[in-house]
Parts: C-alpha cells; sequence; structure tokens
C-alpha cells in the first residue's frame, strides 16, 4: 500500500479545491432562503448540491493517496501559458476601449513578435492580417456587431 | 403516403430553384464560417444573421436561414477535431476523441466521419420530421415539468459514464459543474444568485464560456510552450479517408446516434443540447471496447455528431407541426416567417404548403450541400495544422475571444472564458476531465427549474411525478440504469486515476 | 521585451482618457445612432425595433443600427443605456417591464441595476393589451367562468409566465387583486415555453400579447377570455376588457418605446421626437408593424411621459404586493 499519511496528490490537491469551493457556495448561500420541502427556496438546490460536493471533494482527499504526487506534476509551460493569460487579460481589457482591430492587433503581434520570436516584419503582417481580416469578414460581411476603439478603429 | 410524395414534389420544385439554390449555398458557406468560430453555433449564427434577411422574402428566408443552421453544425465540429476547441457547445464531446484521432493522424477520417455522420442523421431526421410531424409534436407537447426533470434526471445519470477513470473523479467534476450552473437569477424567485452585482451574470456564467475556455483557451495555455502544433504529420491523401474497419465501427453509432437525438430534440426546451453527450455516454456504455474512448474511438465521434444533427431536426418538429418555438433556435426561425408576414402555427402546413415542404426540400438540399462542401474540404482543413504553431495559436486565441464575445456582444463573458480557460488548464494537469463541467453546467439550472415548476404545478406534491406516464416511465428507466451501473460500478473505480 | 509590455498598457490606457469627446457644436446626428434592443433577436422588442430603427434612418438620413444586448431579462441592456453618454447615440428600445426591474431590484434589497430615473422617455411606439387565454377544451366559456371557479377553487387554477415579476406575471397578479382571486403561478423561463406549457395542458392559462396567441386562437386550439386593455384588441372585436367586466385595475400594457439616457440635450430630444413620429407615419414602418399583428399606439414627449408614469405605478404596485413569494405562506 502507498503511503496515503501526508502525501500531497494530484487527487488530493483537486478534492480540497473543490471542498473548498463547496464551502465558499455554503457560506455565500446563507443569505437565500431554502424554503420548504413543499416549495424549495433559491437555496435549497445550492445547498444541495454543495453538500454533495463537499461529500466528493473530501473523499477524494480520503481516496486520493495513490494518485500521482502533486510535486511531479510537471509546470514547464506554466511562464508561457501565464503570459498567453496575461495577453488574454489585456485583449479583454482593450477590447471595448481600443476596439476590436487595435486590441487585436496588439495582442497578436505581442504573442507572434515578442513571445515566439517570429521575425518582425512577418509578425507585423500577420497581426494586421488578423486583426483586420477578421474584422471585414466578421463585422462587415457577416455582420457580427464588433467594438469600435477611437476614431472608430 | 402518395401524398407525402406529392407534397415532396412540390417541396423539391420549390427548393431545387436556382435562386433557392443559391441561398441555400449562401447559408451553408456562411455557416459554415460562423460554426468553425469557437463557441458561435447555430443559435448566433442564426440570431446574428436573422436581420440580413429581412429584404427576402419569406421561402428565401427561411431556406437561408436553414442553411446557416446546418452549416454552423457542421462547421462547429472542423474546429472540435483539429484543435480541440468546441465550434458551439454541443460539440465538446466531439473535442474528446475527434481530437484524440486528429493526434493520431486520423484527422481526416474523423472529420469524414462526422460530415457523413450528420449528413445521414440529418437526412434520416429530416425523413422522420416530413412523415411523422404532427403526431409527434403532440407527443412533444405532453413533456411538461415533471416530464422534464425525469428526463434531465437520465440526463444527469449520463454524467457519470462520461469519462473513463476513476468514477469519483467524473462525479467529483460534475459537481463543479453543477454548481458553476447555479450562478445567476433564480427563475422562479426573481434572486439574483452568486451573482455579485454583475447584471451580466444574470443568465448564469454561460454554456459557451465555459465551453470555449475549458476547452479551447484551457488547451492552448497547455500547448503554447511547444514548438510545433500538437498534431504534426501532415496525412496522404489515402490517410485522409476513413479505413473500412472505420467505417464499419462507424455505423452502429450513426443509427444510435440518430435515433437518440431526434427523440431529444422533439422535447421542448433546450434539452436538445444534451444529445451528444447522451450518445456519447451510450456508446461508452455498449462499446466492446470501452478504454478506447478518450483515445480516439471512432464510436466517440460518430454517435456525438449525428445525435447533435438529429436533435436540431427534431427541435423543428413543435416548430412546425404546432407552431410552438420549442427551444431558441426554432424561436428564432418562427420570428423570421412571423417578420416575412407568415403566420407560423398548427395551420401552417396548409396554410403555406410551399413554405413547409419547400423548408424541408431545402434541408436535405442542404445536408447534400454540405457534405460535398466539407468532405473536398477536409484536405484543406487538415492543412491549417501545417501552420507554425507560434503564428496558430495567437490566431487561436483571437477567435476565442472573437466567438465568446459574439454571442452575447459583452466583454464579461470574455473574462469569464479566461477564468475557465485558467481553470480547465489546472484540472487538465491534475488529470481531471473537463467534459461533465460542462454537462453538469448545463444540466443544473433545467433539473432545478423543471422540479420546482413541478411543485409549484401540483402544490408542493411529490406524487405527481409517479401519477403522470410519461414521468414515471422515465423515472423508473433512470432506476434501471442507476441499478445496473451500480453492479459494474466497481470495476470502473478500480481502473485508477488516469483519465 | 517582455518587461515593455505593462508599460505600454498603462500608457495607451492613460492616453484614451485624453482623447477629445464629441463636441456639442455638431449638429445632430453626425453619427451612426445605436438603437439598443434589451432582448434577443427575433422577440417582440426586437422585431418591433428593427422597423424603427429603419424608418428613423429613412427619416434623419442617418445610420440608426439595432444593437441586442441581452442579459437578465432585459436587465443588461437597459443599464447599458442607462449609463451611457447622453448624447443621443445611444437609444433604448424598452417594453413595459422597464418599470419592473427597478422595482423587483428594490424588493430584493439589493442596488438596483438601473433607475428609471436615469432614463427619459422619447415616444411610444406601440402599447398591446394582453389576453387572457386558456385552451379550447377548458370549462370556462367566459371570463366570468373564470373568475367565479377561481374564488371557489381558490388556488387551484394554474397561470404560466415568462417569469417570476415579468410582464406577463405582472398582469395575472393585476387581475387577481382587482377581482380578489387567488392563482396558482407556474413561471417558464420566456413566452415561448409559458405558451407551450398552456398548450400542452401543463397549466390552466396564460396572459399573453395577443400577436402570439392568434394563430392559436384561428386553428381552434385556445380561446380568449378577456382583455387587459382600455378597449378591444382590434383583431379580437368580440372580447371584452377587463374594465367592461368591472375590474378597472386590471389594465396592462405590452408596450414598447424608445429612451434615451437622462442629460441628454433637448434639442436632439427634439429631433428625435419628431423623427420618431415621421417614422410611425412611415409606410414601410406601417407594413412591417401590420405583418406583426402589433397595432401601432403612438404617443411622444410629454404624452408618452404621463403614460409612462402612470403604467410604472401601477406596475411598481403589483410588484410590491406580490412581494417576494417566500414570505407569503398559504
Amino acid at each position: 500500500m502507498p503511503p496515503t499519511s501526508a502525501a500531497l496528490t494530484t487527487d488530493r490537491a483537486g478534492g480540497a479545491g473543490l471542498a473548498l469551493l463547496a464551502l465558499g457556495v455554503l457560506w455565500e448561500s446563507r443569505a437565500l432562503p431554502v424554503g420548504t420541502w413543499r416549495e424549495p427556496g433559491p437555496g435549497a438546490v445550492p445547498v444541495g448540491l454543495a453538500l454533495v460536493a463537499l461529500a466528493l471533494g473530501v473523499a477524494l482527499v480520503a481516496r486520493g493517496g495513490s494518485a500521482p504526487p502533486l510535486g511531479g506534476v510537471g509546470w514547464s509551460e506554466a511562464p508561457r501559458a501565464l503570459v498567453v493569460v496575461a495577453a488574454l487579460a489585456f485583449l479583454a481589457l482593450a477590447f471595448e476601449r481600443l476596439g476590436y482591430r487595435l486590441s487585436v492587433f496588439a495582442t497578436v503581434l505581442f504573442l507572434v513578435g515578442a513571445v515566439e520570436r517570429r521575425p518582425p516584419l512577418a509578425a507585423l503582417v500577420y497581426a494586421a492580417g488578423i486583426s483586420w481580416g477578421s474584422f471585414f469578414l466578421f463585422n462587415g460581411l457577416l455582420k457580427v456587431p464588433l467594438p469600435r476603439g477611437p476614431f472608430g478603429l | 403516403m402518395p401524398e407525402t410524395l406529392q407534397n415532396l414534389a412540390l417541396g423539391f420544385s420549390v427548393a431545387l430553384q436556382p435562386a433557392m439554390l443559391f441561398y441555400a449555398f449562401a447559408g451553408c458557406v456562411i455557416g459554415t464560417l460562423v460554426g468553425v468560430l469557437p463557441g458561435v453555433g447555430p443559435l448566433a449564427g442564426i440570431s446574428l444573421l436573422l436581420p440580413a434577411t429581412f429584404g427576402l422574402d419569406a421561402t428565401r428566408a427561411i431556406v437561408l436561414l436553414a442553411g446557416i443552421y446546418y452549416g454552423a453544425m457542421y462547421g462547429g465540429s472542423t474546429t472540435s477535431i483539429l484543435m480541440r476547441i468546441p465550434g458551439e457547445a454541443a460539440s465538446v464531446m466531439t473535442c474528446i476523441d475527434g481530437y484524440a484521432m486528429a493526434r493520431k493522424g486520423r484527422a481526416g477520417a474523423a472529420l469524414a466521419i462526422a460530415a457523413v455522420g450528420s449528413f445521414v442523421a440529418g437526412t434520416l431526421s429530416v425523413v422522420a420530421l416530413m412523415l411523422l410531424a404532427p403526431p409527434l409534436a403532440n407527443l412533444a407537447l405532453r413533456f411538461g415539468p415533471p416530464e422534464y426533470a425525469a428526463l434531465l434526471l437520465l440526463g444527469l445519470l449520463v454524467l457519470a459514464y462520461m469519462s473513463g477513470g476513476s468514477m469519483l473523479k467524473s462525479l467529483a467534476m460534475a459537481a463543479l459543474g453543477l454548481l458553476l450552473g447555479m450562478v445567476g437569477i433564480d427563475q422562479m424567485s426573481g434572486y439574483f444568485r452568486f451573482a455579485y452585482g454583475v447584471v451580466e451574470l444574470g443568465d448564469g456564467l454561460g454554456v459557451v464560456p465555459l465551453a470555449v475556455g475549458l476547452f479551447g483557451i484551457a488547451e492552448v495555455l497547455l500547448t503554447a510552450g511547444q514548438p510545433t502544433p500538437p498534431v504534426v504529420q501532415k496525412p496522404r491523401l489515402r490517410e485522409l479517408f476513413p479505413t473500412r474497419r472505420e467505417w464499419r465501427e462507424s455505423v452502429a453509432p450513426i443509427g444510435r446516434g440518430t435515433v437518440l437525438g431526434f427523440l431529444i430534440g422533439i422535447v421542448p426546451g433546450s434539452a436538445h443540447i444534451i444529445s451528444s453527450f447522451v450518445s456519447y455516454a451510450v456508446e461508452r456504455r455498449l462499446s466492446r471496447r470501452p478504454e478506447e474512448f478518450g483515445h480516439g474511438a471512432v464510436a466517440g465521434v460518430a454517435g456525438p455528431e449525428s445525435a447533435n444533427n438529429a436533435a436540431t431536426s427534431g427541435a423543428f418538429v413543435p416548430m412546425l407541426a404546432l407552431g410552438v418555438p420549442s427551444g431558441p433556435i426554432p424561436a428564432v426561425m418562427l420570428a423570421a416567417m412571423m417578420v416575412h408576414g407568415v403566420s407560423p402555427g398548427p395551420l401552417l402546413i396548409q396554410q403555406s404548403p410551399a413554405l413547409f415542404w419547400g423548408f424541408i426540400a431545402s434541408m436535405y438540399v442542404g445536408n447534400v450541400m454540405l457534405l460535398v462542401l466539407n468532405l473536398p474540404m477536409v484536405g484543406l482543413f487538415v492543412n491549417v495544422l501545417r501552420v507554425p504553431y507560434g503564428y496558430l495559436y495567437p490566431a487561436i486565441i483571437v477567435f476565442c475571444v472573437l466567438g465568446v464575445y459574439a454571442v452575447n456582444g459583452s466583454v464579461v463573458d470574455v473574462w469569464i472564458a479566461a477564468a475557465m480557460g485558467v481553470l480547465g488548464w489546472i484540472l487538465r494537469k491534475l488529470e481531471f476531465e473537463t467534459a461533465p463541467i460542462v454537462l453538469g453546467a448545463i444540466l443544473a439550472p433545467m433539473v432545478e427549474m423543471s422540479l420546482r415548476q413541478s411543485l409549484a404545478m401540483s402544490d408542493g406534491h411529490y406524487a405527481i411525478f409517479l401519477t403522470r406516464p410519461i414521468a414515471a416511465g422515465l423515472l423508473a428507466a433512470g432506476v434501471l440504469l442507476l441499478l445496473l451501473g451500480l453492479r459494474s460500478w466497481i470495476p470502473f473505480a478500480d481502473k485508477g486515476a488516469d483519465a | 521585451m517582455r518587461g515593455l509590455k505593462p508599460i505600454a498598457l498603462i500608457l495607451v490606457l492613460a492616453s484614451l482618457t485624453g482623447l477629445p469627446s464629441v463636441s456639442a457644436q455638431e449638429p445632430f446626428p453626425s453619427r451612426p445612432i445605436s438603437l439598443v434592443v434589451p432582448f434577443p433577436p427575433g422577440g417582440v422588442a426586437d422585431l418591433t425595433a428593427r422597423p424603427v430603427a429603419a424608418a428613423l434612418e429613412r427619416n434623419l438620413k442617418n445610420p440608426v443600427g439595432v444593437v441586442n444586448k441581452t442579459g437578465a431579462a432585459g436587465a443588461v441592456g437597459m443599464q447599458s443605456v442607462a449609463t451611457s453618454k447622453p448624447d443621443g447615440y445611444t437609444l433604448l428600445l424598452a417594453l413595459s417591464s422597464i418599470s419592473i426591474i427597478p422595482e423587483a431590484d428594490k424588493l430584493f434589497g439589493r442596488p438596483p441595476a438601473f433607475t428609471v430615473d436615469q432614463l427619459t422617455p422619447i415616444a411610444l411606439i406601440s402599447a398591446d393589451p394582453t389576453v387572457l387565454v386558456v385552451r379550447v377544451e377548458s370549462p370556462w366559456k367566459t371570463a366570468k367562468d373564470f373568475i367565479e371557479d377561481a374564488r371557489n377553487r381558490s388556488g387551484q387554477i394554474s397561470y404560466s409566465s415568462s417569469g417570476i415579476y415579468g410582464t406577463l406575471h405582472m398582469a395575472m397578479e393585476l387581475l387577481s387583486h382587482a377581482a380578489q382571486i387567488k392563482l396558482r403561478h407556474v413561471p417558464y423561463a420566456g413566452a415561448g415555453p409559458a405558451l407551450t406549457a398552456l398548450l400542452g395542458g401543463h397549466v390552466d392559462a396564460l396572459a399573453s400579447g395577443p400577436a402570439v396567441v392568434l394563430p392559436q386562437i384561428k386553428a381552434g386550439k385556445l380561446r380568449v377570455l378577456a382583455g387587459w386593455g382600455e378597449s378591444r384588441v382590434p383583431a379580437l372585436p368580440e372580447v371584452p376588457t377587463f374594465k367592461e367586466l368591472g375590474y378597472p385595475d386590471a389594465e396592462f400594457y405590452i408596450w414598447a418605446g424608445v429612451f434615451a439616457p437622462k442629460g441628454t440635450p433637448e434639442p436632439v430630444l427634439a429631433r428625435l421626437r419628431e423623427g420618431l413620429r415621421a417614422a410611425v407615419g412611415d409606410p414601410e414602418f406601417k407594413a412591417a408593424m401590420d405583418k406583426l399583428e402589433t397595432p401601432i399606439a403612438f404617443k411622444q414627449g410629454d404624452e408618452f411621459a404621463r403614460f409612462f408614469a402612470a403604467d410604472a405605478k401601477r406596475l411598481a404596485e403589483g410588484v410590491r404586493k406580490v412581494g417576494r413569494i417566500e414570505e407569503k405562506k398559504p
């Protein structure tokens, strides 16, 4: 039997996360009336589900001893992934302020040029192509409303 | 029967006019483009393009919209298979085995099977629609909240069978999804739940941001650092198409998926989205090699894709036969008809036979067109994968954001998708499967609402579930499945922690 | 290279605050106008908004585009316009639920998504009275039958609605209070499912906009008992109003009107009022509304403001009377 005492495995981490979320839901539901069996209120199902989730989370922690250890999970892609997350956040923030084309251009240029280190000219052309091209296709031809920024861009 | 054939002849005479063919084709192309966009599925596609049809006459507008609808469904599978990004919420299941097939170099085969399966399912269900619309519609009307609740509870059971590996982990992810589904306005009491004053969360986190985030964005986060695209080989032409064995393996799933999807689709409401999930679970359960699922099982693509298409045709049954909007997509089609002065209702078939039969005929035509469009394009689509990944994944990110934004025009959805992307990334690292989250989030509010509506109808008496035959029957089936499942639950749990 | 990104971001965002705003000397309109519809495409509000936008565009000789901003039963779109710049380029086409949403927010003690004070009414476009429909197989042939039965079997007759505190729910509630009856409410997620529920026999009655149920009435599936309007519905001339039947407090319209954010300059408002008046008389607009079977009921400026205020007051009262459901015990 593999040691189950203090081993932090992937299952246990997941289970703990779920249990914590369930507790959070229970806490947030305290303002919602639970109602009766005959007339369940807005709090009834969330509380019920949270209890089930809590039980599952605890079960995962208890039985998760045989899973791979958490420390063994390779996070080698993490730095790159975090940069992508940051770029995504920028895109979301800028989307309605700078408009679709500018924010997409900036994001793609950054990712292709700075992060992926492609040749600058190629990155510029590609970024411009993606941003202006997709805008024309979806906003112009298909009439999908996309935000415009300063100077109508 | 002869009358039906006569009517169908009328329909084809309408649908095969060059102008109509043009509109059907235009619809298919536009729909494919829209469908390929992550997250934007048939509903968003039709809604966005509805205004563009206002200048057309009724039949042309309907034919165009139907083309967009089907095109979006076909297009949705393409991104699912090639990049593990759901083109629409219902394609989530195709992401799993379709992408796995692509990784094994069978991308072309997966695309072809998806296209053919969709075609067969679409055509067969149009036939069923044509022959059985009025009686089926009346049956569908008898589905009220108790029946709906029973059906959805059955759907919940499906959650347990969706992934291989540890049952406990699947259930945990399902529970997570169910909890996420609780965000939003409680339709029964008016309370805002877990929305923290953000009005945009009133309708919930949204299936599209969830699916695109957990699958699309998470996929990019997992693979961004890699120098080459995860799917690396350019398949030779011969390898583009499925082998005999693969075709044989897809026949039965296509058949089952069609029937299952059509039946689920008829039920009024948004249940048709679960058709692909249910089909996947059924195929897994019935397969002689369930361990293949998740790693490129042909049935895992053939079944869900067929079910999806059949469900969309099924959804038209109540709409055409009774003029009743049985879901958001038929509602938009009905509105399109109203705008063009066609009064939808039980008399639609009698009053506007050219429209009705023309519509049906154009659905056949549309299916054929899409097959013709998509099969040769398989090679083209697969070539997209040859673009160096450093260029490809930023474009993927952009299109995910575009797709998510397009549905509601709200940046809040983009934030949700981003957050779900991070969550999906972490969960994949911890080897938890994320598909049950999407299904749970879809089902939770629907089950809750049906349950509480049933109790409102019966003034709080739970007996309503037993006194109504359809509901009781579905519940009995569910209990049976549960018992059958429990017997083999023990082997599943011992399969270990690999997903 | 990576360190530059946050600085670049700050610089970009900072420069945005210095962008020039549209000067007030520009003639109105000189840019495309957005008519925000807080409901999904294909719904009543959307289908009414599009002919309005098209006709207004023809009159103003300036593009007017419909933008759907859906969510939270309309609250998302309404909030977005209420908080937008009052320059006349962002308008709202709202349904009568606009008066209900802030009241419901107050009821639950949460900060309202928007308040009616944040908006200025410009013109009313249409006002459909709701009608009471039941299945043809039901035992009630007249409204009187229905109300009497409801009195005898308090709380037994069920009705569906498009959602709690929604327009169809409030219409029924107004009737319940006026006629002193108690009905059983089963909320659904939208008018479509509510109608399906009635057709399927899962509920007994429904308050609905007339256009949606006309085909079903013609096909002999539904029967109309009475209407909530001040006068009879033109398409249903034999159907009495609740006012005629002795319940004048049961008055409810699903109306659609155009609003602008408060603070929009008066000349801009005047131009819009004029534009809308012309739009409503436009023959293409009339044809479009005919196809939708929605009668035009134009009111503008002060007249609309009065109508709106009275309607809002009625609805606010109604919402307060409904209260929070779990606080009411049978």
